[in-house]
């Protein structure tokens, strides 16, 4: 379980760098910060994983969206 | 960007949703995960939420930002006034001055509660502060 949560947090990292298109790498880096947060609740700090779900898949999430609506979307 | 129907659709439903969750997460703070700050964030995301998907002057018709300066700067203050009390009843510095209470229940653990309301609304006020500056145009 602990080998699977953390490939998949590799993953969602390496897609979010690679992502020419800025929108999907922000809902990539959604995805791992939720990932991250899964893997402190299995290994027993839930409160850890709500500031982390909290902050890092609700506030920096729709603050970048918010950002990238100001400006372009396309890396270039 | 344009805005879809159904973003705007989905974050008006949720959005209460996601405001009674924070307030969950603070009023529970002292018996389970959770507490001033993390309810405070959560608060903070929903208002950005109505933000990102209604615009910036329908959030500010329902969340001035004087009130929530105001909110800001007042809750400093109280939190530490709450803390000064201990010391004027002579224990130290954000001591217990109110009866315990049974264990278990929401009003229990002394001021733990009130402290865990006001830092919650001060965090929730604060970061949406930082991006009501950061994106009023």
């Amino acid at each position: 379980m602990l080998e699977i949560i953390l490939l998949i947090i590799l993953v969602l990292a390496i897609l979010s760098l690679q992502f020419k298109d800025l929108l999907s790498a922000i809902i990539s880096l959604a995805a791992f910060s939720f990932m991250l947060s899964l893997l402190f609740y299995y290994l027993h700090a839930p409160d850890v994983a709500i500031a982390e779900a909290a902050v890092g898949a609700g506030v920096t999430t729709i603050l970048f969206v918010l950002v990238i609506s100001r400006t372009k979307r396309r890396e270039r | 960007m344009e805005r879809s129907q159904i973003v705007t659709m989905v974050s008006r439903k949720l959005v209460p949703f996601i405001l009674l969750f924070g307030l969950y997460l603070i009023s529970y703070g002292h018996l389970s995960p959770g507490g001033g700050f993390q309810g405070g964030v959560v608060l903070a995301s929903g208002i950005l939420l109505l933000f990102l998907s209604h615009g910036f002057t329908l959030v500010q018709r329902s969340f001035p930002e004087r009130h929530l300066n105001l909110t800001e700067l007042v809750m400093v203050l109280l939190f530490l006034l709450l803390g000064l009390a201990g010391l004027l009843l002579g224990k130290s510095f954000l001591s217990n001055i109110l009866l315990l209470g049974e264990a278990g229940e929401i009003p229990s653990a002394g001021f733990i509660l009130l402290l865990n309301m006001i830092i919650g609304l001060k965090v929730g006020a604060g970061i949406t502060l930082i991006c009501f500056y950061l994106f009023r145009s």
